[in-house]
């Protein structure tokens, strides 16, 4: 089986798919809650997968960089014992979106490159993506501004278009090689046909988008530092300081470590996830705080998220346009509505400074 | 040549097979303690794992993620001669958590180590050159090792000033060291304090005021500076204004650090990580980051 090869898969034998995929590595997909959301969770039956789904609030990084992840466990009783602790489960993310997609493989990229992190690394090695292209953008969706949607010419293990009665099954690593092999038997060769179906779809998927955000303005004012000071401190008087904006961003990745007592002389180090908006993150020891005002925190956000400097480093800006901070700030600080606002200040503040 | 800070040959997690044990310590134990001021003490610690500690090195500048079990990790640098890379020495402030209950630590307990981590002095750059070096209270500590190397190469390098400061003589670091020091003839050393008892001679007032005594040709001399962010701030600014270039004036930064790996994103300055990029950086290379003032 070829990288790039296309296939079709009837929806008929999805199940059987996913069962035979599922004896081998557990299958996360997006399940139906007793609320009525959807949201990424393991699955034991094919049945319990919701393909009709707009994204789950919560992006699946916590399937390769947990909420809370143990580190090792160490015993302090007669000499120190330290005892590791490595996740290894394989397990495939099925029926993720590209802007995901899009966002673990910047994780990637940043807790593997030169030092590499050794828990990171093991769960994505055991991880294999089914990325599933979106025909309906949801409202607050802007992957198209991004280069991270709603389809995917790289990044993914395998990409499935819905194409109605079947999906489209594309193979995109060597990786969704090595898994789909095994149950090429489930999957017919795709036709010029098929292949021009997916390329309407995805086109009418491109037209469907609602939102937009010109975020290359924005990479060059945050980049040469041109915002000035008061629209930050703007944004740090309408932020809450919950954190919603970093816990929801698929490529946010800060996190704590703490030690905690387990008992008679048993701890555990672990690490948890962080966030850039509170201000005990870089609060010293001293008391010092060196981003101390509100203001000073949304900028880190979005110096972060939108900064050359940051794009030479991780090879990519910061955002995949799923608009989850759209949907979890309360004020009104997500990436577009901040990009709007940003292009209007600088421009103004040009025209302020302009001749007359 | 504009100087930049130096790559060290060593790093965790980079070239000393750290590989899957990048979050988990060596275990060392506490040889001896000193008592340097009210509230610092150094440490002197020695690997369990002999072959470890054997082949272990480190170079001015770097530091260490220090865990006391129990309690948690903390970073802090190295301060003994790098000659003499393990036992090493860290001296530490009783602050956070964890450092008050390093203070509490005694002879022959164990502690986590993981090191080196960061960047280190540029020592072979500064060769041939004259060296102006300016420290504050528990600054002194990252720039020790730094003067154990020059002192042991002298003929390497020029003229030494060595500038420090402090809040009372009771509150200097490595007293027995300072007078060592002072006693040499091929260096210089003047001493401040803010607030002076009634047995101190030497000057009074901010380290930054020793400046207009030194006598050197700011385009020969590298100036190292470490200190509480205040007083790098204005002793950088004077540096400037006597003529040195913004590549000369070299310093090590410090922010709240978790993983020191850069991975835990929590010592960024704009897009600079203290751990790994760091924790040395020329004014040069900081000047025009929004995150710090300086």
């Amino acid at each position: 089986m070829k990288v790039g090869s296309a296939f079709i898969l009837d929806k008929a034998r999805v199940g059987e798919f996913i069962e035979s995929l599922g004896s081998e590595m557990q299958i996360v997909a997006p399940k139906r809650q007793f609320g009525g959301d959807v949201a990424f969770a393991a699955i034991k039956h094919p049945d319990e997968i919701s393909w009709d789904y707009g994204n789950d609030i919560h992006p699946p990084k916590r399937f390769l960089l947990p909420h809370y992840e143990v580190l090792f466990r160490y015993k302090t009783n007669d000499s120190i014992q330290i005892e590791p602790v490595m996740e290894e489960r394989p397990q495939a993310i099925v029926g993720i979106r590209s802007c995901d997609v899009t966002a673990l493989r910047q994780q990637e990229r940043f807790f593997c490159s030169q030092i590499c992190d050794p828990h990171f690394e093991s769960r994505s090695k055991n991880t294999v993506l089914f990325s599933l292209v979106c025909n309906q953008p949801r409202e607050e969706c802007f992957c198209i501004c991004c280069d991270s949607g709603p389809y995917l010419f790289s990044g993914y293990d395998v990409q499935l278009t819905d194409l109605g009665d079947r999906f489209l099954y594309e193979v995109g690593s060597e990786k969704g090689a090595e898994v789909s092999a095994p149950r090429e038997h489930l999957l017919a060769n795709a036709s010029e046909k098929d292949l021009k179906l997916r390329d309407s779809i995805w086109l009418n998927a491109d037209a469907k988008f609602q939102t937009t955000s010109y975020l290359a303005k924005a990479i060059l004012f945050i980049s040469a530092n041109e915002v000035p000071q008061s629209v930050w401190d703007q944004f740090g008087a309408e932020c809450f300081r919950c954190g919603s904006c970093t816990n929801l961003c698929p490529v946010c990745s800060c996190f704590n470590v703490e030690d905690t007592k387990d008992g008679d002389g048993a701890f555990t180090r672990w690490r948890y996830w962080d966030s850039c908006q509170f201000a005990g993150f870089t609060r010293e020891a001293s008391g010092y705080n060196p981003r101390a005002t509100f203001g000073s925190r949304v900028q880190r956000r979005f110096y972060h998220k939108a900064s050359y400097q940051y794009i030479t480093r991780d090879g990519r800006h910061g955002c995949v346009g799923c608009g989850r901070c759209v949907v979890g700030c309360m004020a009104d600080l997500g990436v577009p509505s901040v990009v709007k606002r940003l292009r209007r200040a600088v421009s103004e503040q040009a025209k302020l400074e302009a001749p007359a | 040549m504009v100087l930049t800070a130096a790559r060290p040959r060593r790093m965790w997690g980079v070239n000393d097979g750290a590989g899957s044990g990048l979050y988990i310590p060596k275990i060392a134990v506490v040889e001896r303690i000193v008592d340097e001021t009210p509230d610092t003490k150094t440490f002197r610690l020695r690997f369990e794992d002999e072959d470890f500690a054997s082949s272990f090195s480190w170079e001015p500048g770097q530091f260490v993620e220090v865990t006391v079990f129990g309690v948690g990790e903390a970073p802090i640098g190295f301060a003994s001669n790098p000659m003499e890379p393990c036992p090493f020495e860290l001296t530490v402030v009783a602050r956070g958590k964890v450092t008050r209950a390093m203070h509490a630590l005694k002879v022959g307990d164990r502690v986590g180590i993981r090191g080196p981590l960061g960047n280190c002095w540029p020592l072979e750059q500064t060769k041939g050159m004259d060296l102006l070096i300016v420290s504050g209270g528990c600054g002194l500590a990252p720039l020790r090792p730094l003067i154990f190397h020059v002192l042991a190469n002298r003929n390497d390098y020029g003229d030494i000033w060595l500038l420090y400061g402090a809040r009372t003589p009771a509150d200097r670091d490595y007293k027995q060291d300072l007078e060592t020091w002072a006693a040499r003839n091929d260096m210089y050393v003047l001493q401040s304090v803010d607030v002076p008892d009634g047995t101190w001679k030497q000057h009074v007032g901010v380290v930054g005021s020793l400046l207009p005594l030194v006598k050197l040709n700011p385009e020969e001399t590298a100036a190292f500076v470490c200190g509480p962010p205040v007083m790098i701030k204005f002793v950088a600014r004077d540096l400037l204004k006597m003529g040195f270039t913004e590549d000369r004036v070299i310093t090590s930064l410090e922010r709240h650090m978790k993983c020191g790996v850069g991975k835990c994103g929590h010592c960024c300055i704009n897009h600079l990580y203290v751990c790994t990029d760091g924790p040395i950086f020329t004014y040069q290379q900081v000047r025009t980051l929004y995150e710090i003032d300086i």
